[in-house]
């Protein structure tokens, strides 16, 4: 069977004429089904964009993406954003029904589907509360749930943590793996967190600055299920120091480039 | 070392070379309930107080002779000759008239300028083909329109009505179309990645996402549409709370004057409060 997410030479350029900026590319990725992957890069290089380029939310303006949708009857994939994109105007349960509204799912059919998400992941007492009542914490559970109630075959996380404080991001992690190691759906989880990704992934893609390109995979040797002890081992810390010694000088790179822009 | 004491809650000791600097519970954290109650008796003695205070030395300055009677009517006269219109039935009928045409104005107005925002927010060759009619035709102003309406529409109600109309229209489509446009991409992502249709998105991010600036549109819509048709029963035909207010002038019924201008502004406020309270019931996620 082909892979279940193939990237081929896809680039992104945004604006026209003097004013455009190559975003992505040309980029080149294999995904197998059920594999975790984690998309790593200094920020700008791209790695949201790619994640976007995969959900069908901007066009590629080169190259192709192509995806295996094995079961026509379950949704292709579902997207978790960065800040929480869950509607303000909507309530806990009615935010994490979005997904099965669009597909027209009825009210009656969606309540058990949404509530064994809701009893999940911690939210069944805050069903009724509209998310400005909420805790940061509790809006990306909101988030995750909604993405994860359509049973998607790929779930695309685009840097899901980043807007949590440090402790609660290692919580959020520490569920997400539990969640995960459930039901092993193909996972593109975008992050700027070296340690994040290598807890979570199967594998580690590391991409250059702008335009992002990848530059270096890593296998992630560590077996499954995995527990958030693993970071205090030696082979873990070996790794992340590794992974950082590739993404430093793109990083450098970056920031040169900045200043160069901004002198 | 002296240093004035400025509050309860900070303390100063001087000792050798330094100070010690504490920090106690002031006079309102120690009894919180009091210092509330208090509070609120204070708060709405002024709020109460205040125009109790100004109608007295209004009819105190009359009383006294200070203000002329012909041009400052005292309080408790205009409140006599207020229930003197109202047995007579002129009061109910003018103000009767007023509110029928400003309910059908309004809504009218409003109801088109939100459908066409929402169009012109939505499909762009729309906009890009009329936002700018649109604009332009919102810094008219709309009173010097009043003579080509009569020209068009003849002398009954239809020409006032429009007017009114006129008057909510512009404002909710211009801010319900920048209110559609301002909907984040943020926002919008999630409902796409997930396939909705274009109904569907309306149903569920643009419809909501708007309500709350479509309501504050509809508020300052409201003061306009009160202004324009109160402006306009001045000045053409022979009914409504405007043909009352200018009508007393000409007589020099100063009471009856001040009554109407005082009918005029509570319909006023009380129909913007309305508009308010219904667009707290449709908005209910708002924090309050």
């Amino acid at each position: 069977m082909p892979d279940k997410i193939q990237v081929h030479g896809v680039e992104r350029v945004f604006g026209t004429g003097p004013a455009a900026v190559a975003a992505l590319g040309p980029m080149d990725l294999n995904i197998r089904s059920g594999e975790f992957v984690c998309v790593v890069g200094p920020s700008g290089c791209g790695k949201s964009t790619l994640l976007r380029v995969i959900a069908g939310l901007i066009p590629p303006t080169a190259g192709e993406v192509t995806l295996q949708h094995e079961d026509l009857r379950t949704t292709l994939m579902s997207v978790v954003f960065q800040d929480y994109s869950i509607y303000p105007w909507k309530t806990v349960e009615d935010n994490v029904r979005l997904g099965l509204d669009i597909k027209g799912v009825g009210k009656a059919e969606a309540k058990p589907m949404i509530e064994g998400w809701l009893q999940r992941l911690g939210l069944l007492n805050f069903r009724s509360a509209y998310p400005h009542t909420l805790s940061g914490g509790m809006r990306q559970r909101v988030s995750i749930a909604r993405a994860m109630a359509v049973e998607p075959e790929i779930l695309l996380m685009d840097e899901p943590f980043a807007a949590l404080d440090a402790q609660l991001r290692l919580v959020m992690q520490e569920e997400l793996l539990a969640l995960w190691q459930q039901d092993r759906r193909t996972v593109v989880f975008v992050t700027h967190n070296l340690d994040e990704a290598i807890l979570l992934g199967d594998r580690v893609v590391v991409m250059s600055s702008r335009p992002g390109t990848v530059i270096e995979e890593f296998v992630v040797p560590f077996p499954r299920p995995r527990s958030t002890e693993l970071r205090g081992t030696k082979e873990f810390a070996a790794l992340e120091a590794e992974i950082w010694k590739m993404l430093r000088q793109e990083v450098r790179d970056m920031v040169l480039e900045q200043e160069r822009a901004g002198a | 070392m002296s240093i004035n004491q400025t509050a309860p809650s900070v303390g100063l000791r001087a000792s050798s070379g330094g100070q010690v600097v504490t920090r106690v519970p002031g006079a309102v954290e120690t009894d919180r309930v009091r210092f509330a109650r208090r509070r609120r008796i204070k708060d709405n003695l002024l709020r109460w107080g205040t125009p109790v205070l100004v109608l007295s030395l209004w009819q105190l300055t009359t009383a006294l002779g200070v203000l002329d009677e012909q041009f400052w009517p005292a309080p408790a006269s205009v409140f006599a000759k207020a229930w003197e219109t109202i047995q007579s039935g002129l009061l109910p009928e003018h103000l009767g008239v007023t509110v029928q045409r400003l309910l059908t104005g309004y809504l009218a107005g409003a109801i088109a300028g939100v459908a066409l925002g929402l169009i012109f927010g939505t499909v762009r060759s729309i906009r890009v083909a009329l936002e700018p009619i649109i604009s332009a035709l919102y810094t008219v102003p709309k009173l010097a329109l009043f003579p080509f309406m009569l020209l068009v529409f003849g002398l009954g109600p239809a020409p006032k009505i429009i007017m009114t109309a006129l008057a909510v229209f512009f404002i909710t489509c211009i801010s319900t179309s920048a209110a559609v446009l301002g909907v984040s991409d943020a926002m919008h992502e999630p409902i796409r990645s997930f396939g909705a249709t274009r109904m569907q998105t309306f149903r569920h991010l643009i419809v909501p996402a708007v309500l709350p600036e479509i309501f504050v549109a509809l508020r300052l819509g409201s003061g306009t549409a009160v202004l324009v048709l109160i402006a306009i029963e001045m000045i053409q035909g022979s009914d409504g709370l405007g043909f009352v207010i200018w009508s007393s002038w000409q007589v020099f019924d100063t009471e009856r004057m001040y009554v109407g201008i005082i009918v005029a502004a509570l319909m006023g406020v009380i129909f913007q409060m309305g508009v308010k309270a219904i667009g707290r019931l449709l908005v209910p996620w708002k924090p309050r």
